[in-house]
C-alpha cells in the first residue's frame, strides 16, 4: 500500500452546478483517503464547483502532487479540460518547483472489474449467480466520451470471469437499450448497475423509469430520491430486479484512487527503466 | 498545509474574526463559526467537526443547492465547533473553499491574475463560444452577475483586458485589502459559472457560433 506523507493529492471531479450528488462521491472518496492519512494534503478539486481546477494549486503545500482524474473514462475532461486547466504537459508536468503527476482516471482501472462485482453481490445476497443476468449500464451519447467502450470492457471482463448466467452492457439513449432488459436477459434474476461516477437524476430517475421500477417525477428528482435503491428486489415484467446505486459512490473506490497512484509510479517506473 | 493553518492562526491571534458570512469565535475546545447574522440568535443548531461544514455550505435557507460558495446567501440557523486550527481549515475549505489559500498566495505576492478575455480564449467546446462576447456585454454581465449584493462576494482582482479595468462595479468590489478582522475573499480568475454565463449571453444575443 501506497505512503506518501510529504505528497499531496488532488481527485477531480465533474462537479455540478444544479445538485450536491455530483461532487459528493469525490468530497467522500478525498475525505476517506485524507482519514487514512496516505497523503500529506487531500483535496478535491471542480470544473463546475468549488474548489476550481484553477484554484486547487493554492491549497497544495507539497512539491509532488498526484492528482487523479474522479472519472469513469478517458475522455474530454481527462483529456482537454484538466491538463488545460492546471497547464499540465504531459504525465509529468514540472513548475515552479513542483512535480504534478497526472494520473489515468479511477474507472480505467483494472480493479474496477472487482467493484463492479463487488456491487453486484452485494445487492443481490444469497441470489444464485448462475441464474443472474447482470447489466452494467452507461450512459452511451457522450460524444467526445469514452464510457460505452469502458462499459463494455468492464461487460467482457465480468463475463470472462464466468461468475453469472449472463453479462451485458446498456444504455440509456442508444442500443442496445436499458429500457428493453427484459427482452435482452435471458435469467429469471437481473441485476443493473449504473457505470456512473455520481448518482444524480439518471440514476435515481432515468434509469429507474426506464426499467419501469419507477415513474417520472415533475422537475427535478425529489429529495428522497435513494429511496429507489431501497425497494430491491423489484418483481417486474416476470423477473426478479436488483437495482444498485451508481458505482462511483462505492466507498472501495478509495482504494483504487490509491492503486491508480501506484499504477502511476509503476508506469513511471518503466519508462525510466526502458 | 502548515503555511495557510500558520497564516490562519497569525490572522486569528491578530483579531481576525470574520471570513465571507462566517463569524469564527476562538473557543476552549478550539473554534465556533456561525453566520455573522446569527449573533443575537439564540436558537442555532449544533454541529460538530469539519465534515459537517460540507453539508452547511452546500444548501441556503430555502434548502436549494449552492453552486456558488461565495454568493452571499450561506445558511442561517447553525453553530459548527471543530476542535483544532486543522480542523477550522477544513471547514473553511468547505464554506468558503481554497479562499484562506488564495488569501495566503496573494499576501505572498504569488498569485497570478488573469484577465477575463484570456480565461475566455483559453475556452474549448461549448464555451468556446464565449470568446465571441463583446467588451460592452462582458461588462454588463459582470455587474449583474459578480455582484456583491445578491451575486458573489468575491473581490475581483482581474480586468477584463490588460489595461481594461471592469467599470461596472464599485471601486471597493477591486479592493483585496480586508477590513479589521476580515480575511478577504478574493477572485483572481473568472468561475467557471461566470463563464457558463458569458455562454448564455453570447447564444442570447445570437452571435455566430
Amino acid at each position: 500500500m501506497i505512503h506518501k506523507p510529504t505528497s499531496a493529492l488532488i481527485l477531480v471531479g465533474h462537479g455540478s452546478t444544479v445538485n450536491a450528488d455530483s461532487s459528493a462521491p469525490t468530497f467522500d472518496h478525498a475525505a476517506e483517503i485524507a482519514r487514512r492519512g496516505v497523503f500529506g494534503e487531500v483535496y478535491g478539486a471542480f470544473w463546475k464547483e468549488e474548489p476550481s481546477l484553477r484554484q486547487v494549486l493554492h491549497m497544495v503545500e507539497a512539491d509532488e502532487i498526484y492528482v487523479v482524474p474522479n472519472f469513469i473514462s478517458e475522455g474530454y475532461f481527462t483529456r482537454t479540460v484538466i491538463p488545460r486547466e492546471l497547464e499540465l504537459t504531459g504525465p509529468v508536468t514540472q513548475r515552479d518547483g513542483r512535480t504534478i503527476k497526472y494520473c489515468e482516471p479511477v474507472g480505467s482501472h483494472a480493479r474496477m472489474t472487482e467493484l463492479l462485482l463487488h456491487r453486484a453481490a452485494e445487492i443481490a445476497p444469497g441470489v444464485p449467480p448462475e441464474k443472474t443476468s447482470v447489466f452494467i449500464v452507461g450512459h452511451g451519447t457522450d460524444l467526445n466520451d469514452n464510457s460505452a467502450v469502458a462499459a463494455k470492457r468492464e461487460v467482457e471482463r465480468i463475463a470472462a470471469r464466468g461468475i453469472y448466467g449472463e453479462v451485458l452492457n446498456a444504455y440509456m439513449e442508444e442500443e442496445p437499450l436499458i429500457s428493453k432488459w427484459d427482452e435482452y436477459a435471458a435469467q429469471p434474476n437481473v441485476i443493473v448497475v449504473p457505470f456512473f461516477i455520481a448518482d444524480g437524476l439518471h440514476s435515481y430517475e432515468d434509469i429507474p423509469v426506464l426499467l419501469g421500477i419507477a415513474t417520472e417525477s415533475p422537475g427535478a428528482a425529489s429529495a428522497n430520491a435513494k429511496a429507489v435503491f431501497a425497494g430491491n428486489p423489484y418483481h417486474r415484467r416476470g423477473r426478479t430486479l436488483y437495482y444498485a446505486s451508481a458505482i462511483g459512490t462505492e466507498p472501495l473506490f478509495a482504494d483504487v484512487i490509491l492503486e491508480q497512484v501506484a499504477a502511476f509510479d509503476a508506469a513511471q517506473a518503466t519508462a525510466v527503466v526502458a | 498545509m502548515q503555511n495557510v493553518n500558520q497564516a490562519l492562526r497569525a490572522w486569528l491571534e491578530a483579531g481576525g474574526r470574520e471570513i465571507g458570512e462566517i463569524h469564527i469565535e476562538s473557543a476552549d475546545d478550539g473554534f465556533t463559526l456561525r453566520h455573522c447574522g446569527d449573533d443575537s440568535r439564540a436558537d442555532l443548531k449544533s454541529f460538530t467537526g469539519a465534515e459537517a461544514a460540507r453539508e452547511l455550505a452546500h444548501y441556503d435557507d430555502a434548502g436549494a443547492f449552492r453552486p456558488l460558495k461565495t454568493a452571499p446567501d450561506l445558511r442561517h440557523g447553525w453553530r459548527l465547533t471543530v476542535a483544532d486550527l486543522a480542523d477550522l481549515r477544513r471547514a473553511l475549505d468547505y464554506f468558503y473553499p481554497a479562499m484562506t489559500a488564495v488569501w495566503l498566495s496573494h499576501t505572498r505576492g504569488d498569485l497570478r491574475v488573469v484577465p477575463l478575455r484570456e480565461t475566455l480564449d483559453r475556452q474549448t467546446g461549448m464555451y468556446r463560444v464565449t470568446q465571441k462576447i463583446t467588451d460592452d456585454q462582458a461588462q454588463r454581465l459582470v455587474g449583474d452577475f459578480c455582484r456583491s449584493d445578491g451575486g458573489c462576494l468575491k473581490r475581483i482582482l482581474w480586468p477584463l483586458a490588460p489595461g481594461c479595468p471592469i467599470t461596472t462595479l464599485p471601486a471597493e468590489k477591486f479592493s483585496s485589502d480586508g477590513a479589521f478582522g476580515i480575511l478577504p475573499l478574493l477572485c483572481h480568475e473568472a468561475c467557471n459559472l461566470l463563464v457558463a454565463k458569458a455562454r448564455e449571453v453570447v447564444k442570447k444575443a445570437g452571435l455566430p457560433s
